[in-house]
């Protein structure tokens, strides 16, 4: 059915969806400051640039730290929501489903537009607990999605043999089931976590002053100035994404979890 | 007394549609008993309100004269074989095996001394540091029968083991799960649909339909004798046909077969029959023969379709009174389709039923 | 499914806290944007922000400029992507899995820096304006940036993983032993593709289309690198009524129609599912 002319469309696929990064790399080393293309010479003072800028290195951590708390709050509260599903049968299974994939179904800007009203405006919440509060909503859907898919590869049975073998269900499930996820569990994290790194919808209108996330600062950037170091700081994140997912992928198959 | 006992076990999963109806059995100490029927029958719920995982809605489960109908399933003391193994993929076969163990905080030398014993009767002490997922389908049906009579359960509970096996498998461990079985003297409750498995397993059948018993006995009588015609198509009698009770007598009665009378041994739960009564008359396919039929006496009937199977000849017979499946050693005088036949009875094994 | 004693309880145990984390910190905001939109601060409640909202001209264009956009993206991820998803469908499993993590990857990388490219690519002195020049087939440089284009194409790059995605998985459950069939019977290459291959894998582009189509119309980044303040779409529109105008009424009524905007799409998606079916 393949036949020879439509491997054409691999070329345009590939090209056009990792095109872009060819060129962001190369602006990220070119020396003219006006991203003029094609780049001139060799310079590593972008990437020096990004680490001289405060406003990059501070939102990055609170990108990091803000990944890190909604990955981990979303699973702990998400995994027990994927076993009621994926191993008890009721009424309510459809509404608890349909409850756990709405932040999907809204529009980011609108969630964070929402928060904003909310918590920070008529609520007084700090923004820091507004971020963290709309990145762990939005990372449920993965969480339950990509744990409920890993449990549903486990002979639900195992736990009932741990428990006739004498262990309490919660013992079966520290020894027995959680230990059969490692997997799943592994790859909603690092889903979760790069899902919230690279967000800007939610985070946009809940940033305030020195609570930036690290795709907002860049966004912000890009208003005031036009040089490369959008590209510096774009390749350094490819990197790093790349060395994750891959890392990932190797250990745990990621891709049957997408 | 006995020393498993169920009383009167109800068991539903929707309301007023109760999946067992008051079910009860006693097991006596190292016998081995199975359920035997079709899915949905009520068995497999026997099993699993036994090993604790589902509440009854009333009924008692007494064991060795201690009621466990309200202990939560990790505190029973029974061994379960699931059907699908149910294996701990993370763990080695030892740590399978020794999982039970470890619950029961046994002392690590006698723990290390029991798994052995345990993996070598079933053959598999080479085995101790491979994963379930490096096993053959019988070496982790081995395993599982090991890790749940390594813990010297006071009950045993299988359920349909040997289903996922090929058939040829299914024999070998069939006969090691019953050696196992009376080695160890362990008490055993034992599921299945395949009634041959029941039969050469078990010290007694328990046929199940719809949540309740139609039939308990020794394999034997069960195989010759079924009370009800559920278990006589169950048991293997491909033939049934209605007729009317022309006399009856104590173990007795006649009825008439191509115009001249039989008499039949009958089984009825509802007392004796009477002439005028209607029986369903059961048999085997090989308890009739095929004559000429220019021949005298049996029913007169045509041949629809013959299938050679090597050593028998099996016949489809249309006759008056229904189709019969009747098998011929392939020796004996072979018809064509659409041959005129006399079906004659053999009737010391056939069975009448009175319902 | 195994049914266990205590099951309602348990359940319940299981559920309930993360329900109510989401049903506190997100339904409720939610619900009270919505009320924002319909009882504005002078008290009383009106649909005027609705009608203000279609009665604007601005807002009517930039709506219906932001749904044009939406469709058209959609449409040019399922012209590039099914070829190239039913290519990947039919390569033997180790080929694929590579080009399929390459095929995620840029899903993995923030739209900050996926847009950046374009602004290198389409900027007034970028890769498309310099190789025109040396060329001599422009003598000026010509504005790409700030068009539909620019946003069309940006909008694209984002979203083709998520069409080429679920295709690929939809074609890969097709058997070859299917389509030989189909030749076996006299089908030629086209026919069967016309009448096996996409009737079985419109699961998988009716799922994709609305992934992008949603995504499109909601993406806020994208349009606003690439389309900058003068050419707004929905999101871009609510930022401004939010930032530049602080008018959380009208803020909240866009919000309220871009939610709703979404809620349909799915709608439809279901329906159509519910038909499959």
């Amino acid at each position: 059915m393949v036949s020879r002319w439509m491997y054409i469309s691999l070329v345009i696929l590939y090209g056009f969806l990792l095109g872009p990064f060819v060129i962001i790399f190369m602006a990220g080393f070119g020396a003219n400051a006006n991203l003029a293309f094609p780049p001139q010479g060799f310079t590593l003072d972008w990437f020096a640039n990004v680490f001289e800028t405060a406003q990059f290195i501070d939102s990055f951590w609170i990108s990091l730290q803000l990944g890190l708390s909604s990955t981990i709050v979303s699973l702990i509260m998400g995994m027990p929501v994927a076993y009621a599903l994926v191993r008890y049968q009721f009424s309510a299974s459809g509404m608890v489903e349909t409850i756990f994939s709405a932040p999907i179904l809204v529009p980011g800007l609108v969630i964070g537009f929402a928060m904003l009203n909310f918590f920070v405006l008529l609520g007084d919440m700090s923004v820091l607990t507004g971020l963290f509060i709309g990145h762990t909503a939005i990372l449920f859907p993965y969480s339950v999605r990509v744990i409920s898919a890993s449990l549903r590869n486990l002979d639900p049975y195992v736990e009932d043999a741990a428990v006739s073998l004498g262990a309490n269900r919660l013992r079966g499930f520290l020894l027995v089931v959680l230990p059969n996820m490692q997997a799943g569990i592994a790859a909603a994290f690092v889903l979760g976590f790069i899902t919230s790194f690279n967000n800007v919808p939610v985070s946009l209108f809940l940033s305030g002053p020195g609570v930036t996330t690290l795709p907002v600062s860049m966004l912000s950037y890009l208003e005031y100035y036009f040089d490369p170091t959008i590209a510096a700081v774009s390749t350094l994140l490819v990197i790093f994404t790349v060395v994750l997912v891959q890392a990932a992928e190797r250990l745990l198959g990621l891709s049957q979890f997408v | 007394m006995p020393y498993l006992e169920i009383q009167d076990l109800t068991v539903s999963y929707e309301k007023n549609k109760p999946t067992l109806k008051r079910f009860s059995l006693n097991v006596e100490q190292g016998e081995l008993v199975s359920l035997l029927g079709p899915s949905g029958c009520g068995k497999t719920t026997t099993l699993r309100s036994v090993a604790g995982f589902i509440q009854p809605d009333s009924g008692q489960i007494v064991i060795n004269e201690r009621d466990y109908t309200r202990l939560p399933p990790n505190q029973r003391d029974i061994g379960l074989v699931f059907q699908s193994y149910a294996l701990f993929p993370h763990l080695t076969v030892f740590n399978n095996v020794a999982f039970g163990l470890r619950m029961r905080r046994i002392p690590k030398d006698e723990l290390h001394s029991r798994v052995a014993n345990a993996l070598k009767m079933v053959g598999l002490e080479a085995f101790a540091d491979r994963r379930p997922s490096q096993l053959s389908g019988g070496q982790q049906q081995r395993v599982a029968l090991a890790r749940a009579t390594v813990i010297e359960p006071q009950v045993l509970l299988l359920d349909e083991p040997l289903s996922n096996l090929d058939a040829g498998l299914r024999v070998e461990m069939r006969q090691e799960i019953r050696r196992a079985q009376q080695q160890l003297g362990i008490t055993t409750l034992y599921v299945t649909h395949d009634q041959v498995e029941a039969m050469s397993i078990s010290d007694r059948v328990v046929v199940m339909n719809q949540g309740e018993i139609e039939q308990i006995g020794r394999p034997e009588s069960i195989f010759a004798a079924p009370e009800t015609a559920f278990v006589a198509g169950f048991m293997g009698f491909d033939n049934h046909f209605s007729a009317t009770v022309e006399s009856a007598q104590d173990d007795k009665i006649t009825v008439k077969w191509g115009g001249a009378p039989i008499t039949l041994r009958w089984q009825s739960k509802f007392g004796s029959p009477t002439a005028g009564a209607r029986a369903e008359i059961f048999f085997r396919a090989d308890n009739a023969s095929l004559s000429a039929g220019s021949e005298a006496g049996g029913l007169a009937g045509s041949v629809i379709l013959h299938t050679f199977h090597g050593n028998e000849v099996q016949y489809l017979v249309e006759t008056a009174v229904g189709e019969f499946s009747i098998t011929q050693d392939s020796d004996s005088e072979r018809f064509e389709n659409g041959a005129a036949v006399k079906v004659q009875a053999r009737t010391q094994k056939w069975i009448a039923i009175i319902e | 499914m195994i049914r266990r004693p205590n099951q309602n309880r348990t359940i319940i145990l299981l559920v309930a806290p993360a329900c109510v984390f989401v049903l506190v910190f997100f339904v409720l905001p939610l619900i009270f944007l919505l009320s924002q939109s319909v009882l504005p601060e002078e008290g009383g409640f009106t649909l005027t922000g609705y009608r203000d909202f279609f009665e604007s001209r601005v807002s009517r264009i930039v709506y219906l400029r932001t749904l044009k956009l939406g469709v058209i993206v959609t449409v040019i991820c399922v012209v590039i992507g099914y070829p190239a998803a039913f290519v990947l469908a039919r390569m033997p499993a180790r080929r694929r899995s590579f080009l399929m993590s390459l095929v995620i990857l840029p899903l993995m990388t923030n739209a900050v820096a996926r847009t950046f490219a374009w602004l290198i690519i389409l900027g007034k002195r970028g890769m498309i304006n310099q190789t025109l020049l040396s060329l001599d087939l422009i003598e000026n440089p010509v504005r790409f940036m700030f068009s539909e284009t620019a946003i069309v194409l940006g909008l694209a790059q984002l979203f083709l993983p998520l069409m080429v995605l679920p295709l690929v998985s939809a074609l890969e459950n097709i058997p070859e032993d299917v389509l030989e069939a189909a030749r076996n019977l006299g089908a030629n290459r086209l026919t069967t593709f016309v009448r096996i291959v996409v009737p079985l894998s419109s699961d998988g582009l009716v799922l994709g289309a609305t992934l992008v189509f949603t995504g499109s119309v909601t993406a806020f980044v994208t349009p606003a690198i690439l389309g900058g303040p003068r050419l707004l779409l929905m999101s871009t529109l609510l930022r401004q009524k939010v930032v530049t105008l602080f008018d959380l009424h009208a803020a909240a009524v866009v919000a309220v129609v871009m939610i709703l905007t979404t809620l349909a799409v799915n709608l439809l998606l279901r329906v159509f599912r519910v038909q499959q079916s």
